[in-house]
């Protein structure tokens, strides 16, 4: 029944996403101008509204019912339905996991799905290993934004969340630019298509970077949600 | 059956280095309507959440149905044999009355179908209706189905009749006072609507500023205690503070209210001897205990 809350509680913020997604997509056929931009140009901007869209949709899900069913809950003191959620017979660990779950789940989904349509739409095909290989680090890695923002749903209002968890994925952009060992590691280097190229090996070490921050975060959050105070 | 279902020693908790409950002892005996009261800010919500293991103490331990909550596992196994209704009455927002029904009910194997059936005709509860919908009195009537049907052995509600009309405070404590009669359910709520509680509870404790003040069964507490009215010629006298076996002393004017539980005879003798023009013993009421002993002199 807990997936069944989660579900009902995160399905309009899914729904929201599709339709962003399918406007993104259907796009070009409203803008004929777009025609006249060279196919590789138009590759690039989808490739980069896809990274977008999944960082988008990872904090966007994260933040559904975490910290509480309402907008103001971690810091304002009113915690809306929470209350009524701590009285029942089950334990903090699993309200994050179901919660936190469903949201990866539903993220992952629209994660294979942006993934698979720039790949469809890349000029030079790609081999289906090749095609595997970078849908599954843009998965891993589109889940340590996902994990960043559980962490901050934890502790934040909603708006502060989402406020936050922006804040800190520009920082790491921008520090991805100037430091290069930033630059290896970094999430956002692994969910791009720009690397990925036959002649580009592919960039593991943000796969790597993105596994440990995964299982940093989440397993921060499980501490801070279980001495959190409501 | 335990005979006490709620069990506290010495329980502490401060927000930001301000004491919120301090040193609470509480015994909550099996079966009875247990009427905590305080002014805002004393401490009744604190005592809740600490009970439902939503905080947790600075000090102190606490016992539910017998078995000693120290660690998240026994919260969840009493919060299996209780239910709480919140003083917001926040529900899901996104859920209808009748899937609120079917999440909770999944949670408590022994859910009684005959008495979710009772209360929503009782309380005319629309099952396709969604919960933000519903006025607050409904809330609170929904939430109370959710705490009887699931067969709880203790019932914990903050503030259960605030906000509400006086036709559906009625029901719902009728409601409250039908299920205690019962015998398998005790109810433990905060309020600081004294009329109800004086109109439903069997026991009181009033607590002020996180510290217990008083606790008893209210018959005997109102059988004990008696207010002394003294009128002076003038002033009256300082002593009057120091008489032994005084409560509370309140003055205005001409006139001295002493408030007293313990030999009250004696007091009123010695009260006699600082030559009063006059002398009245009263009964007290349970708002007249709460206001001496919150308000002070």
């Amino acid at each position: 029944m807990l997936w069944y809350k989660a579900w009902l509680e995160t399905r309009w913020r899914f729904a929201f996403l599709i339709g962003s997604i399918l406007l993104v997509w259907l796009m070009p056929l409203w803008l004929p101008s777009l025609s006249a931009v060279p196919a590789s140009r138009q590759w690039f901007g989808l490739q980069l509204e896809s990274v977008l869209l999944c960082m988008f949709a990872a904090i966007y899900l994260a933040g559904a019912g975490i910290n509480s069913q309402t907008m103001y809950a971690a810091t304002s003191g009113f915690h809306g339905s929470m209350l009524f959620t701590l009285s029942l017979p089950v334990s903090r660990r699993r309200l994050l996991f179901v919660r936190a779950g469903l949201g990866a789940i539903l993220t992952c989904i629209l994660v294979i799905a942006m993934a698979g349509y720039a790949l469809f739409h890349r000029p030079e095909p790609a081999s289906a290993s090749q095609a595997l290989s970078y849908i599954a680090r843009d998965v891993v890695c589109t889940m340590a934004v996902y994990s960043l923002s559980v962490l901050l749903a934890c502790v934040l209002d909603e708006m502060w969340q989402f406020m936050g968890a922006c804040f800190a994925w520009i920082a790491v952009y921008l520090l991805q630019s100037r430091f290069p060992v930033v630059a290896l590691v970094s999430p956002l280097r692994g969910m791009s298509l720009i690397p990925y190229s036959g002649k580009v090996p592919t960039p593991w070490a943000p796969v790597l970077a993105s596994l440990v921050l995964v299982g940093g975060l989440l397993y921060t959050s499980v501490l801070m949600l279980q001495r959190k105070e409501y | 059956m335990n005979d006490i279902i709620i069990d506290t020693h010495g329980l502490s908790k401060s927000y930001s280095g301000k004491p919120a409950l301090r040193s609470l002892d509480l015994t909550v005996p099996s079966g009875a309507i247990y009427g905590f009261l305080g002014r805002n800010g004393a401490g009744k919500t604190t005592t809740l959440k600490l009970l439902l293991g939503m905080i947790r103490p600075d000090a102190g331990e606490f016992s539910l149905f017998g078995e000693r909550v120290k660690s998240e596992a026994s919260a969840i196994a009493a919060r299996r044999r209780l239910a709480f209704v919140s003083e917001d009455k926040e529900l899901y927002p996104f859920m209808t009355v009748g899937q609120t029904i079917r999440f909770t009910r999944a949670f408590f194997p022994a859910w009684r179908r005959d008495l979710e059936k009772k209360y929503l005709d009782m309380f005319r509860l629309p099952l396709e209706t969604a919960v933000p919908k519903l006025s607050r009195g409904m809330r609170t009537q929904l939430m109370l189905l959710l705490a009887m049907a699931r067969g709880a052995e203790l019932l914990m509600m903050d503030e259960p009749t605030s906000g509400l009309d006086p036709a559906v405070t009625e029901d719902i404590l009728r409601a409250l006072a039908e299920l205690a009669a019962g015998g398998e359910t005790t109810v433990f709520f905060s309020s600081h609507q004294l009329a109800e509680v004086e109109q439903i509870c069997d026991r009181v404790c009033i607590i002020d500023e996180g510290l217990v003040v008083i606790d008893g069964v209210l018959d005997d507490l109102k059988s004990q205690y008696r207010r002394i009215v003294l009128v002076f010629d003038g002033e009256p006298p300082r002593e009057l503070a120091d008489l032994p076996g005084v409560d509370h002393l309140r003055r205005r004017g001409r006139t001295a209210s002493l408030l007293a539980h313990v030999d009250v005879d004696r007091v009123v003798d010695r009260a006699r001897e600082l030559k009063p023009i006059s002398v009245e013993v009263h009964p007290v009421t349970l708002k007249e205990l709460f206001l001496d002993h919150v308000r002070g002199e």
